[in-house]
């Protein structure tokens, strides 16, 4: 009985998956952070500027001059912060301030599970009027918060409820975003976009410093980033692989980048968050485990890092158009998507932590301004003369 | 020759009736998980701070060793660190249970008696009336 051999794995036997695995968690991020948005802004409500944003757009009679003079002033502003406190990042980790830098991001996660989910849950009672009391509120939202805490903290936690509180808090901070005037946030988000494409790719970049570092040091940044689960390469001998936490892989593979941080200044309070806008992917060994000894192999296996500010990002583009009509919904979703599969293929080539917010939010841009001036126009237009649709 | 081939493979379909297969990894993410030595400490160190009115922690550790949950204690290899394990993921499973059948017991009074069972401290303890009173939904 001869024994079918295997081929070797090739990069489209598993891109699929691959691919599937993180846009699963990014739109259930974009649909939880619409559906939030469209049932929580049926009345009109009023902006209330946060604190380091200029803004008139909330005043009546403002020229559109002046509310895009206010929304890049804005967009610098956070750009400008953004610069610095990543700047600040990469002097913590290059003076070996992990400890630090873990603390505090378990307190950020703290506060936006505790604080930023807790006000949105009473926004929704407040909305459904439900009627919960205030124990049973205060003791599920402590559950909830200490929990989520633990899952981003410790580094051995299930799977799964890393994941889903780590897209939780991507729902939350971007239902918080989708709170700014309405030019302020297409501002900011071109705005970041380039600030991405230049913090990663150029040789000066803080992303960059941060990635060369952590590659020279063989250690893993502390940041809030998603991981997929990685893909089994082969399932017969998935038993014998044992991830070594935070191992590299020895000898002649291909270089392991890994993710980049990058801190998000919250509105409300003053407290950043440390996300990380790339994607990387650690590497995919294919051999290796023909080589294990008794069994045993060591290995990682390939897996692809989405930091939590893309999440964000994208939600914030998908939510405000949901505060416009649906129809901008559909046409952002697909123009990120596409845009994330766009990135996906380009990590795949170049092997190397790319920005994956520039192309996304490009595209998102251009196909909301064109759906808003053009395709609904046509839409309606077909629907009212029994036409189409 | 042929009674202990008749053993075995009464034994093979006991096992496979019951469906089970021997936990060799504890936790439910498989080889990507804890070993079964690192497992012990963790499931104590989850039982432990569930005590801090964190029910929902308890409950993530059950989800965590949802394997040794479902196995029975005969399953284990000897010597296996397992059997240590599998106390503490039963207590934190049997205190989830309780404490969230009380606190559904107190929630769900709340809600269906209302104010006709409290009276007027129904009013003040109800959330949207609290979360006006300390101004948590004004400053947004």
């Amino acid at each position: 009985m001869a024994e079918t051999l295997e081929e070797p794995p090739t990069l489209l036997s598993t891109i699929g998956e691959e691919i599937i695995r993180i846009i699963a968690p990014v739109s259930a991020c974009m649909l939880l952070v619409v559906l939030l948005v469209s049932v929580l802004s049926s009345s009109s409500s009023s902006d209330a500027p946060p604190t380091i944003v200029f803004s008139a757009d909330s005043e009546t009679g403002s020229s559109t001059w002046d509310k895009l003079k206010d929304a890049l002033l804005s967009s610098i502003a956070f750009v400008a912060t953004v610069t610095l406190l990543t700047f600040l990042l990469v002097l913590l980790f290059y003076f070996r301030c992990t400890s630090f830098l873990k603390y505090y991001m378990a307190f950020s996660s703290f506060i936006v599970l505790a604080i930023l989910g807790g006000e949105i849950t009473l926004f929704l009672i407040d909305k459904f009027s439900i009627p919960v009391d205030s124990v049973t509120f205060f003791i599920l939202l402590f559950n909830f918060s200490v929990v989520g805490v633990m899952a981003v903290f410790l580094s051995r936690m299930a799977i799964v409820i890393t994941q889903s509180y780590l897209v939780l808090i991507g729902v939350l901070v971007a239902y918080w975003f989708t709170m700014l005037p309405e030019w302020t946030t297409w501002a900011l988000l071109i705005a970041m976009a380039l600030y991405d494409l230049a913090a990663v790719l150029l040789p000066g970049g803080p992303l960059r410093l941060l990635v060369e570092l952590a590659m020279s040091r063989d250690e893993e940044i502390p940041a809030l980033v998603y991981e997929a689960r990685p893909v089994d390469q082969h399932t017969a001998s998935n038993r014998r692989i044992w991830r070594s936490s935070g191992v590299s892989s020895n000898g002649d593979l291909v270089q392991e980048s890994l993710p980049e941080t990058r801190l998000v200044v919250a509105e409300e309070a003053v407290v950043s968050e440390v996300t990380a806008p790339l994607i990387s992917s650690a590497n995919v060994d294919h051999h290796r485990q023909e080589n294990s000894v008794d069994g045993i192999g060591l290995g990682e296996s390939g897996a692809i890092k989405l930091g939590l500010g893309d999440f964000i990002f994208y939600s914030v583009l998908v939510g405000r158009a949901a505060l416009y009509d649906f129809m901008t919904v559909y046409a952002c979703y697909l123009a990120i998507i596409a845009g994330l599969g766009i990135t996906l293929l380009l990590l795949a080539f170049y092997r190397r932590a790319l920005p994956a917010l520039p192309v996304s939010i490009l595209l998102g841009v251009l196909f909301y301004v064109l759906t808003r001036v053009l395709l609904e126009m046509f839409v309606v237009q077909c629907s009212t003369n029994l036409l189409m649709f | 020759m042929e009674r202990r081939e008749q053993e075995e493979d009464e034994e093979r379909r006991h096992l496979r009736g019951r469906g089970i297969v021997l936990p060799a990894w504890p936790t439910v993410d498989g080889p990507l998980g804890l070993s079964p030595e690192e497992s012990v400490a963790y499931a104590r160190r989850f039982f432990r701070w569930g005590f801090a009115l964190l029910p929902w922690l308890w409950a993530v550790n059950c989800i965590y060793f949802w394997p040794v949950l479902r196995a029975r204690p005969s399953d284990f290899p000897a010597f296996s660190p397992l059997t240590h394990l599998r106390p503490y993921v039963l207590r934190s499973a049997i205190g989830f249970t309780v404490f969230t059948v009380l606190l559904s017991i107190w929630a769900l009074t709340f809600m269906i008696g209302g104010k006709p069972l409290f009276g007027s401290v129904w009013d003040d303890l109800v959330m949207y009336n609290v979360a006006d009173k300390l101004g948590l939904t004004g400053w947004y």
